[in-house]
């Protein structure tokens, strides 16, 4: 069963990612009309984004056989074999689920992945848009190795990558302020526009929350869940934001920085480490924050937040 | 997808959206008042609070003194703004324009349209003790 293939799903569904951010502007500009609110668009920002949606595709064409070989490998070496049932692709759904809140968690606690991850929130706008502000440097964070497990269990590396896409091309959706709440019942199971503003926010409040990518039970059960609070919209963007549109800074500003900090003199070998590996905002010298941090300052000048939501177990 | 047609598609979409969102007026940049660019600087630093404000002619640019005796640069990035410390940036004058650089892959120049009594405003904020 080494020939297994299943369409990439992420390709086909261009034409309704078009025809959706279509549709979204023209509701913005409806709205805007009426009572002026109903999301934001800005064209260098829009066209960034766009832009860095369509290099990701060609980086996943250039190098998607590195992780495609990966699993190839894991294929071979595991007896197991689970079919390709409905059902199989089903549960592997779901598992796979799992596996993205993981890769996004450290995507967000460890540098290294960070780096690649970073370009996703470097805008400072929330639409349709956004969502295909994807990496170009995914494959050199080596987060292939969190889908191992799948491949040992028995399901074939193309369910495997098919569910992948799945769950991206759900993501897209989400990335939207045309829509406030969803059913209180779907809010509950499922990655809504309202839980996923949240990830998107650089409130303090907002920090390191919400990483499901379709399930938003997992963030509930490894206690990163934030709801959307209306008193506090989230301001969406970086801690600290970046100053060009240029895709090519936007995809490595990143990785130049890794390299900077490491090849500092008078480092010691943890200290390079710790700027390759430690959470976003380490520095050997204290100069920046990590979110912990940036929390930590908020509850000082706003103690009135201590024990709210998103400020849970991070006493003064 | 055969890349003949998700090719074309692409570019069709990407220059079409771009397009739209200029004729719809959504190109325009922000423009910074005194109110705008104090809060711009503490959404980014909130703990370095600006004690003087220069804002450039065409409203894209300020230059702030802040209360640790530094300088720093509100920048508007179309509909929105970023805000960076001008510790160790290099000045470069220019007859109608200042160029800034910054030590920093993400945010590495800025240049912006001041006439020379302007930028000559700039420069006496820098150097002022
Ligand atoms: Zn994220
Ligand atoms: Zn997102």
């Amino acid at each position: 069963m080494n020939g297994l293939s299943y369409p990439d799903v992420t390709t086909y569904a261009v034409p309704f990612f078009i025809g959706l951010i279509l549709l979204e502007l023209a509701w913005i500009v409806r709205k805007q009309r009426k009572n002026g609110y109903g999301g934001r668009y800005e064209m260098r920002d829009a066209l960034t984004s766009l832009i860095m949606g369509a290099g990701s595709v060609i980086a996943g064409i250039l190098l998607g056989f590195i992780t495609y070989g990966f699993l190839m490998f894991l294929w071979r070496l595991t007896p197991l074999d689970l079919g390709t049932s409905v059902w199989v692709i089903a549960l592997c759904f779901v598992l796979d689920d799992l596996r993205y809140y993981w890769v996004h968690r450290f995507g967000h606690r460890i540098r290294w992945v960070w780096a690649s991850h970073v370009n996703h929130h470097s805008s400072q706008h929330y639409n349709l848009t956004t969502a295909l502000r994807q990496t170009w440097t995914g494959t050199f964070t080596f987060m292939m190795i969190v889908r191992a497990p799948l491949i040992l269990l028995g399901f074939h590396p193309a369910i495997v990558l098919f569910c992948g896409g799945m769950n991206l091309v759900y993501q897209f959706w989400i990335h939207t302020e045309a829509i406030t709440r969803l059913p209180r019942w779907f809010e509950s199971v499922m990655n809504t526009p309202s839980h996923h503003r949240v990830h998107h926010g650089r409130n303090p409040r907002y920090l390191d929350a919400n990483y499901a990518g379709v399930f938003i039970i997992w963030d509930k059960m490894f206690g990163t869940f934030v709801p959307e609070l209306d008193s506090e919209k989230p301001d969406y963007g970086l801690v600290h934001n970046i100053g060009t549109f240029n895709p090519l800074r936007v995809a490595f500003h990143e990785w130049v920085g890794i390299f900077k900090d490491v090849t500092q003199r008078g480092l010691t070998w943890r200290e390079r480490l710790l700027y390759c590996f430690a959470p976003p905002g380490y520095s050997h010298d204290g100069s920046r924050d990590t979110s912990e941090a940036i929390k930590k300052k908020h509850l000082a000048r706003h103690p009135e937040d201590a024990d709210t939501v998103g400020f849970k177990d991070c006493g003064l | 997808m055969p890349l003949e047609i998700l090719g074309p598609m692409v570019v069709v979409g990407i220059v079409g959206i771009a397009l739209l969102l200029r004729y719809l007026g959504l190109a325009e940049p922000f423009q910074l008042t005194g109110e705008h660019t104090r809060t711009a600087w503490l959404r980014e630093i909130p703990d370095d609070v600006p004690k003087q404000i220069l804002i450039a002619s065409n409203r894209e640019n300020a230059l702030l003194k802040l209360a640790s005796g530094k300088l720093g640069l509100v920048h508007v990035m179309g509909a929105d703004t970023m805000a960076r410390y001008l510790t160790d940036a290099t000045w470069q004058h220019a007859d109608t324009a200042l160029t800034l650089k910054l030590d920093d892959f993400a945010a590495p120049h800025f240049t912006i349209a001041l006439a020379p009594q302007e930028q000559a405003k700039w420069a006496s904020l820098r150097d002022a003790p």
